[in-house]
């Protein structure tokens, strides 16, 4: 498959000629294994260290998921007793559905809000190293102060957000992190702001990637700045977009300490993620094969969202 | 090394901007005129959102010159009554705070290294060289990203103990600077870079390490200076790691010793946020040299380096 | 460029070697074992922040030269998270301390801990509070040597110029009277409030379990109304600071009853310490007393709750005989005396030890805070079994429903039942 994402844009600044021959020519099978020796020689370093330290534990956890273990004892083969009580249990969909409402909220918007502001910095300005550093000032606040603060803004009767929706003439404003219909937007609206600044740093060195020249010639076709966004930035930032709307959902599946600090939870489950049901069970009461069955689960999910959008990716490429 | 890239790219592109020249100049005069009310615009917004964005901030700095009483007050007190400086000089007595900072340091720096190294050559690996397996082994990857990690905490730790590595540094740099996160950013990053660079430098006759070396990392600052910056982050505030593999109190990191400050009833945020205020600092320095590599953007060139 | 690129990798590489030479400055070095004195290990949550592990290592070190002492220091949120962990991985560490009995029960029942029947045979076991919670069918993996219980603090000055007596032997509802009356606006113009009660689920179910004998892992609630309907009239009096703001803010009790916004506040006996500290601190200027906690009816006994925490000995311990030893010690009348001196309340309640008690300086000498100290019953926080942590959880969630006003207080009540039964119980 083509690697080379500049191609698909429809400017006329592209060389077509030059490219896909060299190797499809001289693809004979020395060259093959060639370049499978080159290429296992450059991953081979951080592959070692992966398998070792990540990949083994993570099979282990996996094999977990089918036994009973407390930790202290030997694990017992028990099969599928773990996914049928997860099937069984209440809070397990409660969790789930939490979990899909925050990756959905979180998601689109933070993915939206980074590139926008990726776009607003990278340009020349006076004192944009401050304006960045601040972007990024949310991701390294301490939790407490995040919680606390936002907390504080959310709050019903007397915080700043519902006194502004009445002023604009909201009658019943909502109760946010104190109802339970409202938590979860009043958490995944906090995430975001905490969160956008770290991929905007993403979005920012992608940005760097597309070659001046195509905005030159797009400007000389005579494209306007929403086209020239259009059929230059974002089909150039493909590559970028892929890593950052997986690691978005990866984290956003996997949110923890956000909600722990911020409600716990709560109020009831509203905000009872998976993440904390895996800490809760397996950490907290010791039943480690049914929290690994758990992971199994969300990790399934994740990794079919993953593999779709990967297809989806290499058939851009194309 | 920058010219040997730029050589490459002009055997690789053939002219094709030379007859637009004058357009441009007339486009362009029109442009700056136009840009200097667009930043007027922009900075109006960004003061606008930066106040939004530092709030919390201001409130973990009010609070770190308070007494430790009059942290958590209803409604919120942003102003502190008397302003203790005091916690300011007390910090470093009350804790080892010289020695957390100095093995968060250590620790930072040797996984971000080691990650941006490894990390960049295995990228490499995964998007310019073709071989059988490379996109199910890139997938395996990080397909691992999605596992949380309070699943395979413990038989790691296990695992780690075993090996006779707990309660040392090594654990954490074992487990931490060989992630896929690193890998999977280069990658992203190194396939909008042309495969035409790399086809024209073995055609000079340089070697693949050659091209990786001396192409493509001079062409991948900006990713290089973001990874290095965002795993500098994480590694420094980095709790849970930390917690579960270091033991003894000399090997403690600041985010663990800032917890130290917790007890089993209470706590004494006014101590923690002064220590979290501190503990801002070197990330804002690494920042601000890091983010240089970020400032050629669109208005010069994208691909000179 | 690269010049400056090249020159961070030296920085990055040169910083790394040269802080390998200093790196792990920061505590005090281990201590091996040297000169034939055994060392035993102790795990411990926040040992800095915690001096009764202090007061107790250096007071059995002083009897016992042979011994050494070596805190394995753990940090106080994630205290059972590390020592779970650890112990799976075959940790050694002599004497674990059992933070609560729920964990106790986890670890006793999947068999990581020793017996010690012989060491708890050798204790004052009629005088040692919390003992029963660690009895598992006759065997007991760990002692308690300290148990806190809940008592009622309250603000002299406030209660003076409202013109009221000191709390003395109340019932709820006098106390919801009280704090109505207390309720209003102080000289500098901040609010103050009758009394407070901390989130914690505990400050309404396990008073109201303690005081109606209910039982928290039964699975019927109905105790738990009368208490519920107090609170939530308080809260909407505006005498106590509502939940949802006190939940969100994280408001902390200290800063509630240290600054004076409220006049009452049912706490803990671990508090004690803590204020005296402040007090001598200068960090407040609260002229406070202690109350035995409202009652359900007038003039019968008084009725409290409390956790013990205790030691106990791993499995795969190191020096089992000395960490056993050490334990007889700590929950004995030397243990208690060592931690007594410095504010905190011993598992062993004698009359000897709670006059050493008394002599701590900054502790209030009326005689109803002294009266207070002594509860005629202290009954268990939450029970010991396999199913208290997920009962918990559920009970938590539940509790924050009706707090916030989304579930009617009956409502509520048969949810946890309906759920407790459903998805522990079952």
């Amino acid at each position: 498959m083509a690697t080379d994402t500049i191609n698909p844009t429809p400017l006329r600044s592209q060389a077509p000629g030059t490219r896909r021959q060299g190797n499809r020519k001289q693809g004979n099978r020395k060259q093959a294994r060639r370049n499978t020796l080159i290429g296992w020689t450059f991953i081979l370093p951080n592959f070692l260290g992966f398998l070792a330290f990540t990949l083994i534990p993570v099979l282990a956890a996996f094999a977990l998921a089918f036994m009973e273990w407390t930790s202290f004892s030997a694990p017992k083969w028990v099969g599928l007793a773990n996914f049928e009580r997860m099937l069984g249990s209440d809070s397990f969909w409660v969790a789930l559905r939490n979990t899909l409402l925050y990756a959905l909220g979180h998601v689109p918007l933070t993915l939206a809000l980074a590139l926008i502001l990726a776009m607003l910095l990278n340009r020349k300005l006076k004192g944009i190293g401050f304006f960045r550093v601040a972007i990024f000032f949310p991701y390294i606040t301490s939790l407490v102060a995040v919680a606390v603060v936002w907390n504080m803004l959310f709050s019903p009767d007397s915080g700043p957000i519902n006194q502004f929706l009445q002023f604009v003439g909201v009658a019943n404003p909502p109760g946010w992190t104190s109802s339970s219909d409202w938590a979860m937007p009043a958490v995944i609206l906090t995430s975001v702001w905490r969160d956008m600044g770290y991929y905007m740093i993403l979005y920012l060195a992608g940005l760097q990637a597309i070659p001046t020249e195509l905005y030159e010639a797009a400007e000389v076709d005579g494209a306007s700045a929403w086209q020239r966004f259009w059929n230059v930035t974002l089909p150039s930032l493909r590559p970028t977009t892929f890593f950052v709307v997986v690691m978005l959902t990866v984290s956003s599946f996997k949110v923890f300490d956000l909600i722990v600090v911020m409600t716990n939870g709560g109020p009831g489950r509203s905000t009872t993620v998976l993440s904390q049901l895996i800490y809760q069970e397996g950490i907290g009461e010791g039943k480690f094969g049914y929290s690994s069955a758990i992971s199994l689960v969300l990790f399934l999910i994740v990794l079919t969202v993953t593999v779709l959008q990967f297809k989806l990716q290499q058939r851009r490429e194309r | 090394m920058t010219n040997l890239t730029e050589d490459l790219r002009a055997e690789v592109a053939p002219g094709g901007t030379a007859g637009h020249e004058r357009g441009l100049a007339e486009r362009r005069s029109l442009r700056a005129r136009r840009a200097r009310t667009v930043n007027v615009v922009i900075y109006a917004v960004l003061v606008v959102l930066v106040a939004a964005l530092l709030v919390p901030f201001l409130w973990m700095l009010s609070s770190s010159l308070k007494e430790n009483n009059q942290v958590f007050t209803v409604p919120i007190q942003w102003i502190p009554e008397e302003f203790v400086w005091s916690n300011y000089s007390d910090i470093w007595t009350r804790i080892p705070m010289m020695g957390y900072l100095q093995n968060s340091l250590y620790l930072s720096v040797i996984i971000t290294f080691l990650q941006v190294l490894t990390g960049s050559l295995a990228a490499y690996g995964f998007s310019k060289i073709r071989f059988p397996g490379r996109d199910v082994l890139f997938l395996g990857y990080i397909a691992t990203i999605a596992v949380p990690w309070q699943a395979y905490m413990v038989p790691q730790y296990i695992m780690m103990q075993q090996l006779g590595l707990t309660n040392s540094f090594n654990a954490l740099i074992l487990l931490q600077a060989f992630g896929a996160f690193g890998v999977f950013l280069m990658r992203q990053y190194y396939m909008t870079i042309p495969d035409e660079l790399c086809e024209a430098a073995r055609i000079d006759g340089l070697s693949e390490y050659g091209i990786w070396a001396r192409v493509i990392l001079p062409l991948s600052k900006p990713a290089l200076a973001s990874l290095a910056l965002l795993t500098f982050v994480n590694t420094w505030n980095d709790y849970m790691g930390p917690f579960i593999y270091l033991t003894s109190n000399r090997l403690w990191t600041v985010q663990l010793g800032l917890r130290s400050f917790v007890g089993q009833f209470d706590a004494e945020f006014a101590m923690i946020m002064t220590g979290s205020v501190i503990s801002v600092v070197p990330i804002l320095i690494i920042f601000l040299i890091g983010q240089r590599y970020f400032i050629q953007g669109i208005a010069t060139s994208g691909m000179k380096g | 460029m690269k010049r400056t690129t090249l020159a961070a990798i030296a920085l990055a590489a040169t910083a790394s070697l040269g802080l390998t030479a200093c790196a792990g400055a920061a505590g005090p070095a281990e201590t091996a074992d040297a000169g034939g004195k055994t060392t035993l290990s102790v795990s411990v949550w926040n040992y800095e922040g915690t001096p009764e592990f202090k007061a107790l290592f250096d007071g059995y070190e002083a009897a016992h030269p042979d011994v050494n002492i070596e805190p394995v220091d753990i940090l106080a949120d994630d205290y059972p998270q590390k020592v779970t962990t650890m112990l799976a991985g075959g940790d050694t560490t002599d004497v674990l301390t059992m933070k609560n009995v729920t964990d106790y029960s986890r670890y006793a029942n999947n068999g990581q801990l020793q017996e010690i029947n012989s060491v708890v045979d050798s204790l004052d076991k009629d005088n040692l509070a919390g003992l029963d919670a660690f009895d598992l069918d006759g065997k007991y993996f760990a002692a308690p040597y300290r148990q806190d219980f809940w008592l009622l603090y309250y603000n002299k000055d406030l209660f003076k110029a409202a013109g009221l007596d000191e709390p003395k032997n109340i019932t709820w509802d006098q106390y919801a009277e009280l704090a109505k009356k207390l309720t209003g606006t102080a000289p500098d113009g901040k609010r103050v409030y009758g009394t407070y009660q901390h989130y914690w689920r505990s400050t309404v179910q396990a008073i109201a379990a303690a005081q109606n004998d209910g039982d928290l892992i039964g699975g019927d609630y109905s105790f738990a109304k009368d208490q519920y309907n107090m609170t939530l009239d308080l809260q909407k009096s505006g005498a106590m600071l509502d939940f949802g703001t006190a939940m969100s803010q994280k408001t902390s009790y200290r800063s509630m009853f240290e600054t004076a916004q409220t006049a009452m506040m049912p706490m803990g006996s671990w508090y004690i310490s803590g204020i005296v500290a402040a007090k001598q601190a200068g960090k407040t200027t609260v002229d406070w007393g202690l109350a035995q906690l409202p009652q359900k009816s007038a003039g019968g006994d008084t009725t409290t709750f409390g956790s013990p925490t205790a030691f106990a000995v791993n499995k795969n311990a190191k020096h089992s005989d000395e960490a056993k030893n050490f334990i007889e010690w700590a929950s004995g009348a030397e243990g208690a005396k060592a931690i007594a001196k410095i504010g905190v309340v011993p598992a062993l309640q004698t009359a000897d030890v709670t006059a050493e008690y008394f002599k701590l300086p900054g502790l209030p000498t009326d005689e109803l805070s002294k009266a207070a100290f002594s509860p005629d019953k202290t009954v268990l926080e939450m029970p010991v079994s396999d199913k208290s942590a997920a009962t918990d959880k559920i009970l938590t969630q539940e509790h924050e429903l009706v707090m916030v006003g989304e579930r009617s207080i009956d409502d509520g009540i048969a949810e946890m039942g309906k759920r407790v039964k459903d998805e522990v119980l079952k």
